[in-house]
Order: C-alpha cells, then structure tokens, then sequence
C-alpha cells in the first residue's frame, strides 16, 4: 500500500515530519517498506518573473534577461535562446545544479546539469525551461510561460503540487483497514492521542431523478454479496481530472485516466471501499442482477482478457449479460468511456472467500479483489459512494439522481467480546491498568463497556475490522498502542532440563569426521528433473505446479544433486572432489517406519561423493586418481569411528542402476547403505568425463544403532608376525582367502593384513600374488616355535587345497 | 687435526731392519694423516697400513727375522703401532662420517610441509550449528519434522482458515490437495504439542520450499529454525527477553535491535525483530534497502487457536514462538551477494569457510 504524506495531512492535524511518520508507522505494525521523496527530479527549479529583456550583444538568436528568482533579492541574469520570451512573464527557472531531465538539443533527449556558464561572452545563470525539458509535455517551441497567479521562488514540485512523500507500506493481511488513507490515519491519530477528520462533503441530489425509477438491483446469492448499493448519475462529461486529484492518485502509485475511474479510485484510497463505474446506458434494462456464473461462460474483462469461467464466479449482470467479475474486475462491455452519459455507482461489501476464490482461480489481483478478499467494512458503503457521487457531480457536471439503492437484507453489527484486565497482564507480562486498556481501544474506535465481572469488559469491535474475533486480538491491539518497547525484556524464570537426541550427537561426530579427513560439506536442491528421478526408482513424489520442469520431482536419492555439483567444479577447473551431503530424500513407498503423512517416506541421507584426484599434488608424493577403494575405506573409517563394528560389506552382482561395481553395507543385518562406481551412462547425463565414486548411507539407521564402548583386556604376551605370499587365480577374492586364514588359523590369529597384491607374466595368465602380514597371539601364554609353524603350516595347507594355490614365500 | 693420542718409540743403538721400518711407517702415517680429508681418501689410507697385507701388517712377518730375545721388545713396539694406527683411523672415520652427513644430507627447510587434509562444513551448517548451540544453553530440545507435510500441520491447524490471504503469505508447492511442501517449520509445532505435554522447549530446524521465481535474493528453498516453549504464564516479555539475549549471543552483544508489530496466523501478539545493519551501522544501505535496520526473525505469543487444536487449555497453559530463516541470515553475515552461491557448492567458495 502507498501512502502519501500530504493526502494523510489532510486527516490527522498532527505536525510530524516524514521520518517520524515513517518511524511511527513502522511501529504501529505498519512496515514502512522505503520512502520515495516526490517532486525530487525538480530540485533546483523554481519560479521566476523575467523583469527585462535585452538583446545579446554577440549573438542574434540570443536575450540577456534579468529573472527574479526570489522576493527580496536581487534578479538573476539568464541568457535565453527561446523566441516567445518577454518581460513580464512568470516562467520556470533551472539553477545551477538542477538537472535538465530532457535536453532539448540531443537527440536523445538525455538529461543534463545546469551550471554557470558564459554563452558568447555574457554569463548565465541559470536556463529559463520549456514543457519539453521539464518532462511535463511534448512543446519544445519556446519556454512555458506560467499564469500571473505563480508566486516568484516558489518550488517547481510545489508549482505542480507533487512536492510530496510516498510512503510504501507492508500491510498484513489482517489489517484491511489499513489499506486506506482514513484507516492509516486513524491509527496514527490514536498514537499521538489525537483525533482524525474525516472527509467533509455535501451530496446534491436531483430529486427530480429517482433512481429508484431509473435502476434495479437484484441480489441472487447474498451469502457472496451481502450488501450491493447503486446510485445513478446523469449527464456526466467523462474527461480528464484535475491536477490535485491526479497528483494524489500518482503519489499513491495509481495511473489517472479519467475523472469517473480516477474518482472510483481515489474514493478507494481514500476510505479503503472499492467501487465500480458502469456505463449506464450499456446496462440492458438498466439493471444489475448479482448471481453466479454458468458453467462454460466467458468473459471479457475491462483489461481485454477473455476468461473461460466454471460456475462459482459470482458476477455483476445486467438485464441480459454479465457486465463484471463481481469484487474483481469490470468487463469491457460496460467500460466507461468519452462518450459516456451517465454513471451507474456500485459500492458493494462481497464476502471475502468467493472474491478470493474468483481471483486465485483466474490469476487476477486488482486493487478491488485484494481489498475485499482481505475485508472490507459492509457499514462504509453508502458513505463512500455519497463521496464518490459528490466529487463525480463536482468533477464532471453531472446531476446525482435522488436516493440510492441498497440491498442489505441482513446487517452486519459490530462484534462483541469480552475481554479481562487480569488476562492482559498475564500473556503480555505487564501491569497495564483497566482504564488504560480502555483508553488505547476507544482510541482506535474499538468501545468498551463493564462487563459483568470486576476488570473486565465488553468490547464493541467496529465492522472495519474483522480481525478482530477473540480477545486475544484485542490484546493485540492494546500491546501494539501501548508499545512493544514498553513491554519489559524478561527471561523466564524456570528451568527446564530438555533431553538432547543422541542422533544430534551423532551427526555432529559425522560431519567433524569428514571435515578433519579434508571433504567439503555440500548443501544441494531437493527437486529434479523427472526424467532422471525416474531411473532411481518408481515410487518418486512429485509436485503438481513446479516452477520448471527441471524442479519437477523431490530427489529420491542425492546422487544426481551432486553429481550437479561435481559437473559445476569440473567445469570451473577444479581436478579433486570429495563432497557429502547430509540431506533428506523422499519416496512414495511406505517405508518401515511409521510415516508423518501416510503414503510418503522421508529418509536422511549421507551422501558422499568422491571424484578426481586422490591427493593433493606435492613434492613426495604421486598424484593418483580416486578408485573404489578410497571410498570403500572412507566408509570403513567412518563406521568405526562411530564405534559400528558388525559391518557386512557386501559384493553383489547385480549393480544398482546407476552405479557399478556396487558394495552393499549392512551393520547389525540391517542394509543401511551402498558404494558404487557411478555408471558412464549417468555421468554423461551431467557431461563428466572422470570416474565419480558414491555411497549413499542411511542416517536415520546409523544413528539409531546403540553403540557401547566397553574395555576389553588385551594379552600379556608377545605377538608373533609372520608373513605368507600365496600364487592364486585372478578371481579368488581376499576376502575368501581371509576367511580361510582365519578359519584354519583359528582363534591365535589376531590380524591378517593384505601387504601386497600383483600380477604380471612372470606369474602366469590369469594369476595374481597375494601376500598377508599374520599376527599371532594366544593371550594364555608366548607362542613357541613349533606350534607358531604348525598353524601357518594349517594356514598355507588350507589354501592351497581350497584354491588350488601355490605357496610362493613364508 | 689434532692427533687423538701419543706414542713413545725407543731408540736403542743397534737397530734391526724392523726397527728402522717402525719408524718410517710411523713417520709415514703420521705425515699422511693430517692430509685425509674423505671417506675415499681414509679407505685408500686404510688399505694402505691396516689391511691384511697392508704396511703395519707386513711388519709382523718382519718380526719373524727378528732373534728371538728382542722379539717381545719389537712385539710390542709393532702392536703399539698398529694400536695407533687402528685408533687414528677410527677417530678420523667418525670424524668424517659426521662431516659428510651435514653435508650431503642438506635439509631444504624451505619445503612445504606435508599438509593433513582439511575439510569444510557448509557455511548453512555453520550458522544453523551456532544457533543451536544458543538454544540449547538456553535450555532447548531439538526436534525434526517431516518436508512433505499435510495441509492440516502446515496451515490448518495453524489458524490459517482455507482461502484465507494469510496463505498467500507463502507460496506453496502442492504434492496433492491436501499434501504440500512445508513452507515453514511451523507444521512441527504441531507435531511436538501434540506428541508431548507441556512444558515444551525446543527448536525445530530445517528445509523448507517456497514456490517463488529464483534470484539472488530468493530462492525456492531455504532452512529455518522455528522455536517453542510452552508452559503456565509464558509472557510476551519473556518472548522479548529469550529474543534479545539469543541476537546478543548470536549477532555479538553490541547491536541495537526493535521489535514491530507484525502478523502471522499462529501467533497473537506477533512481532519481527530488526537489528541494525550490520553492513552499514544503520546508515542504509542496498542490502537494508536504506532503512538501516535488518529483519532477523518473526515470532509472536502462541495462538489460542493453535494451543486448542493441540488439545491445551489457553486458559492453563501460554506459549511463544519464534522462527528465523538462516540462508538470509548466513547471507549477510558472509557478505555473499548471491544465495544461490550457497548451492552451486564451488569448492573455491566451499573452502572459504
């Protein structure tokens, strides 16, 4: 909403600058959003009565005036180029320092800064304007010469009358008596404990006209209009306003167009009541009928756009068609025009639901629908169509038919609600008096009466505000005019031990492991493309009016996010990527656990992404690409520091869809996870070239499983290492050749260590060295030499009938 | 160099051969010895006196020739010899050996060390971790709620009324009817009222969407941490006291803050609070859009409304509540100029915090 400063002077007889107004609105809950100084562009020019002429010495195009550009000082000396000046004219005076918002002489018309100069020889002090290099029109034949009335060294902006501030203000949706000059005024009068004028009008009525005669009205569906008035006014002259109206209607953000519409729309300004204009002589049968819509009806309103409607709309009709979307927009088909004669006035009061419905549904917001779906006052009407009626009998000629036609078959009365002293106190934790409270509400025409209890009342909530419904609003309205800075900072007294989730904890260890192993936390969007969610999985969500197809679908995983963040590095030069990412994933599945809302499931995702280089480049050390294995121990890592000991890593066969060479986690036999290679195919939809390593860890899971750190004794006696290379067949896994060590080795081997893997011709095709570091220790006593080669003598049996493995070295 | 020890040689009137060839040798080691300077040179002196057929071992054939009544006497001037000549070698080897380390093994102190991986945490992370730290020593509980909520926690029961404005407040991204994507934290007020009996106090962080065009001001979703404390004869001073001492804690102890009144459906009274811009002290600027101030968050005295449809008596029990967003806030603190900075994840930018 904007606001101007000198349209609200005429309310409140309260002498505050703009800054203190805009500091007071701000704390009345009326947010001042930013301050427009008005007529600023016109700084420097003023003016002035040119009080002699002369020729220019050096030039024959060229008058050396005298101008006085202000009373009591001496005239200024201007040179002037136009041809149409001459002693005695009242003109406009640019000084030095003002700027020219259009020059006359470029062909652009760009803007330019006065300062003195010399033009041939002669000093200038100034530039006496034309219209065109004001910006106020198009003549550029000569300079605007003013009426004898304009007073010397009065201001340009204030010539003009735009000499203003404009003020735009948030207003909240539950204050739609705020969405007018009087409503503003009214609380900013209550502030400074003060009273507000209210428009002062005479209305004259032809009485001769009856419109009573002359219209009807009928009101089909009054739940969705609950009052329509109407008054007719005859023999209008539909022109241009004047500039005092126009000047207000542009400080407050409206485009003037002409005295009938400007008036509807200063009217609604004013008094915060919308109204409507219709060409009388459009109306068949000069009436209105206020009904729905039929199904398949269309409509075209005032803007030019065709609306195919549904039914539910409830529309302004004449005696034939329908001539506006009822609260929302007038059609085209009874626009005022030029030619029009006579006016016919709707003020309406429409309920706020259906106007809102109406609006949504065909993507219109005006002036009018914002202001009645947010609530107007039905017990305004007629007022503000008696101002409408006068100011367009004023403005254009025309005679107002007597009476006013006004369907109001139920009356809406203000509210009552009681409200306690005591309760005030409690919720604000203030010590605020009956008769204050009193006062701050009468002071914003909310009454108040005794109630039947001791500091209690009954409070009469005037129909403009429909906010207020219960007493907690108006302890609302007291806090606000008694002030939240006058309301004391306490902190409460009690002391509450909360518990603190042990997953917190637990995600904290997380995030500080990966941060000391050198990953870069990412944080990434949740909605992706459909296409690529599909090929996650089948249960996706999606949402039904995304802002781009690219945002379409909740990520069912947070591979592709940050497969978007890698491509984003790659792109800007970056060669090592180590990411996670912890951040919710979404399914259409009921998952196991008991969900939120029922048919969809949440989980908690730690995503890491590995990709590029391994290590950072330096003197002692190679630079070697990520391979499965860097992941896979990042994993191992991490799940032993949480103190997560029963892990199964799992090698399957059949890959995930987007990632090869997949190792599926399990601790404690529950899956809470997968590592994977991510598949070419993938990488190309993202247009990465390297390989990119991912594993996707369920947290909810991980952070649930109980961890107990328990001391176990560990043995007094030495620990035998010794070391065994075996020749095997490339498919023997370490794992089975471990598991084999450790089943032949028994309970005495306490470590095994792979040291060494390779493969080469010298070994054979196919064959590949395996060689293990074996720890020993029985913890009952020191191993002797003949039962430490008994078991690798076991050992090395064991594999190599298992495997068919060839002992190379012990 | 100085010689490590001394050695006497008696001379006696008829010399044998051996005697004469004592003393040459022994004159011979002592002039070469001052001249070795490398290991080369000490090994080449090495082969040259002490090795098997070396000159002090060929003196022991040569006290064969020697009668046998002066053979203890030449013995032990020969032994004495080869002593000698063994402990120069010695001293001069580990003389040598610690002069050529300091040499050959010339430490480039210069080089850079070798460097322990560091890692980052997102910066969103970071404020969201330092406002939680706040709330808990001020004696909140954390607690989560689902992104995809229904209708009914994410509006309804926060006294929004259907087809009411207030719902324009916020843009919302519909899964069905009835089924959105929070546009707030709020919703898990609802679900912790209605899980839990008062007292109450915890703060609810997280993801939340909005179904606005993307900008560097705005983005369509961002994390907010909600707030709640529940109990008999909570007051709005109590609200702005919590308030006050979390933006000194949080924004440093110097700032000046106010409280406007504002609306939001589930709180009555409700307010926003401002501090003042910490990028220009409150003169204006851009960022402030030259009023000075900077709105940090919304809060407000639970709504007796939303209190019943939790099943509490408003008469018994009062509440506040509050709600920040902290990309906005990481934002201005970092002095980033573009919130969509924060999800690009660009490790030039990751690796700044």
């Amino acid at each position: 909403m904007r606001i101007s400063y000198n349209w609200l002077k005429k309310y409140i007889d309260v002498k505050i600058s703009p800054e203190e107004l805009s500091n007071k609105l701000t704390n009345l809950g009326l947010e001042v959003e930013s301050v427009e100084n008005l007529g600023s562009q016109y700084t420097g020019f003023v003016v002035g009565e040119v009080v002699e002429v002369q020729k220019h010495p050096n030039a024959d195009r060229l008058t050396v005036c005298r101008v006085k550009v202000e009373r009591g000082k001496e005239p200024q000396q201007v040179v002037c180029g136009a041809p149409n000046v001459s002693k005695g004219q009242k003109v406009i005076v640019g000084l030095a320092g003002a700027t020219i918002p259009k020059n006359q002489h470029d062909p652009n018309g760009k803007p330019f800064t006065l300062s003195k100069v010399s033009l041939r020889g002669v000093e200038s002090n100034g530039m006496i304007c034309s219209e065109y290099e004001l910006g106020l029109g198009d003549d550029k034949s000569g300079i605007k010469v003013l009426d004898a009335h304009a007073k010397v060294g009065t201001s340009l902006a204030e010539y003009l009358g735009v000499n203003d501030t404009a003020f735009e203000i948030g207003i909240t949706p539950n204050r739609p008596d705020c969405l007018s000059h009087i409503g503003i005024a009214r609380d900013v009068a209550a502030a400074y404990k003060k009273k507000y004028a209210r428009p002062v009008f005479k209305l004259r009525e032809n009485k001769k006209l009856s419109i009573y005669k002359l219209a009807k009205v009928k009101v089909e569906d009054t739940h969705a209009c609950p009052r329509y008035s109407a008054r007719l006014i005859e023999n209008v002259k539909v022109q241009e306003s004047p500039s005092w109206l126009k000047n207000f209607l542009s400080a407050a953000g409206l485009r003037p167009i002409n005295n009938i519409v400007d008036i509807t729309n200063f009217v609604m300004l004013e008094y915060g009541q919308p109204l409507h204009a219709f060409d009388y002589d459009a109306l068949a049968q000069h009436t209105i009928v206020v009904k729905n819509a039929k199904t398949g009806d269309r409509f075209t309103t005032l803007d030019g756009k065709d609306h195919q409607l549904d039914g539910t709309e409830l529309m302004i009709c004449d005696g034939k068609k329908a001539v506006a979307l009822a609260g929302v927009m007038g059609g085209l088909n009874s626009e005022i025009s030029r030619s029009t004669k006579s006016v016919l006035l709707e003020c309406a009061y429409f309920s706020p639901v259906s106007i809102r419905k109406t609006a949504k549904k065909l993507g219109i917001s005006t002036e009018a629908s914002y202001r009645f779906e947010r609530g107007t006052d039905p017990n305004i009407v007629i007022e503000a169509s008696a101002r409408a009626a006068s100011l367009i009998a004023e403005l254009s000629g025309g005679e107002v038919a007597g009476g006013c036609i006004d369907v109001y078959p139920k009356k809406i009365s203000p509210k009552k609600i009681s409200l306690r002293t005591e309760r005030v106190n409690d919720i604000l934790g203030t010590s605020i008096s009956t008769k204050q409270i009193s006062d701050l509400l009468n002071a914003i025409e909310i009454k108040t009466q005794k109630g039947k209890r001791k500091a209690s009342f009954v409070c009469h909530v005037p129909t403009f505000r429909p906010d207020i419904e219960q007493e907690i609003d108006l302890i609302e309205e007291i806090a606000r005019h008694y002030g939240y800075d006058n309301i004391n900072n306490q902190i409460p007294g009690d002391v509450i031990f909360t518990l603190q989730d042990k997953k917190e904890a637990k995600i904290n260890e997380i995030r500080n492991w990966f941060e000391s192993n050198g990953f870069n936390e990412i944080m990434t969007n949740s909605l992706i493309d459909n296409s690529l969610a599909a090929s996650f999985s089948d249960k996706t969500v999606k949402v039904r009016n995304p802002l781009t197809i690219e945002l379409e679908v909740l990520r069912p995983s947070l591979l592709p996010t940050m497969l978007q963040s890698v491509s984003h590095n790659y792109n800007h030069g970056a060669a090592k990527l180590h990411f996670f990412e912890i951040g919710t994933v979404f399914s259409s599945a009921d998952l196991t656990r008991p969900n939120p809302v029922n048919g969809y499931s949440e989980q908690n995702m730690l995503g890491i992404c590995m990709s590029g280089d391994a290590n950072q480049l330096s003197w002692n050390e190679k630079l070697r690409p990520i391979d499965l294995y860097d992941l896979k121990g990042v994993a191992q890592s991490l799940f032993t520091k949480l103190g997560l000991d029963n892990i199964h890593l799992i090698c399957y066969d059949a890959s995930k869809s987007l990632t090869e060479s997949a190792i599926d986690i399990e601790i404690n036999n529950t899956y809470v996870g997968f590592i994977g290679k991510c598949k070419k195919i993938v990488l190309e939809k993202f247009k990465i070239e390297k390989d990119v390593y991912f594993a996707e860890i369920n947290l909810d899971l991980v952070t649930e499983f109980e961890v107990s750190r328990k001391f176990s004794e560990f043995s007094k006696f030495p620990t035998v290492i010794r070391d065994v290379a075996f020749l095997l067949r490339n498919e023997v896994t370490v794992q089975e050749i471990e598991d084999e060590i450790r089943k032949a080795g028994g309970k005495l081997i306490t470590e095994v260590t792979v040291f060494d893997i390779f493969s080469g011709k010298a070994l054979g095709e196919g064959q590949k060295s395996v060689a293990f570091s074996l720890k020993l220790n029985s913890g009952e006593k020191t191993l002797s030499e003949e039962e430490i080669e008994k078991i690798i003598s076991n050992i090395v049996h064991a594999v190599q009938s298992t495997f068919g493995a060839v002992l190379r070295s012990i | 160099m100085s010689r490590g020890g001394e050695l006497f040689i008696f001379y006696e009137k008829s010399m044998p051969m051996i005697d004469e060839k004592i003393v040459s040798i022994q004159s011979e080691i002592e002039k070469i010895l001052p001249s070795i300077s490398s290991k080369e040179m000490l090994e080449n002196f090495r082969i040259e006196f002490l090795a098997r057929k070396g000159k002090v071992a060929s003196l022991y054939d040569d006290l064969k020739t020697v009668p046998s009544e002066q053979k203890p006497v030449y013995g032990q001037k020969v032994n004495a010899l080869r002593k000698y000549t063994e402990e120069q070698f010695q001293l001069l080897k580990s003389r040598l050996d610690s002069t050529v380390s300091e040499k050959e093994e010339f430490l480039d102190r210069t080089l850079p060390g070798r460097m322990r991986p560091r890692g980052t945490r997102h910066p969103i992370t970071q404020t969201m971790e330092e406002m939680k730290s706040i709330f808990i020593s001020m004696g909140f509980g954390i607690v989560y709620g689902p992104e995809i909520e229904d209708d009914y926690h994410n509006f309804e029961a926060l006294n929004f009324p259907p087809n009411h404005p207030a719902r324009d407040m916020q843009d919302t991204f519909f899964i069905k009817d009835d089924v959105v994507l929070r546009t707030h934290t709020t919703p898990v007020q609802i679900r912790i009222m209605k899980h839990r009996k008062p007292p109450i106090r915890v703060i609810m962080p997280g993801r939340v969407y909005r179904n606005e065009a993307v900008s560097a001001r705005s983005n369509y979703f961002f994390h907010q941490v909600d707030g709640l404390y529940v109990n008999e004869k909570v007051t709005f001073a109590e609200l702005k006291g919590t308030l006050i001492t979390f933006a000194k804690s949080f924004y440093g102890s110097s700032i000046k803050y106010r409280f406007r009144p504002s609306f939001f459906p589930f709180t009555e009274p409700s307010l926003e609070m401002d501090i003042t811009c910490f990028l220009c002290s409150g003169k204006g600027c851009r960022i402030c859009k030259h009023t000075g101030w900077l709105e940090v968050l919304g809060a407000g005295m639970v709504h007796p409304n939303v209190l019943r449809n939790c099943g509490y008596d408003p008469e018994k029990v009062s509440g506040y509540a509050f709600g920040m967003g902290v990309d906005r806030i990481s934002l201005l603190r970092y002095g980033i100029d573009d919130i969509r900075t924060f999800f690009d994840n660009d490790i030039r930018f990751l690796n700044q915090f």
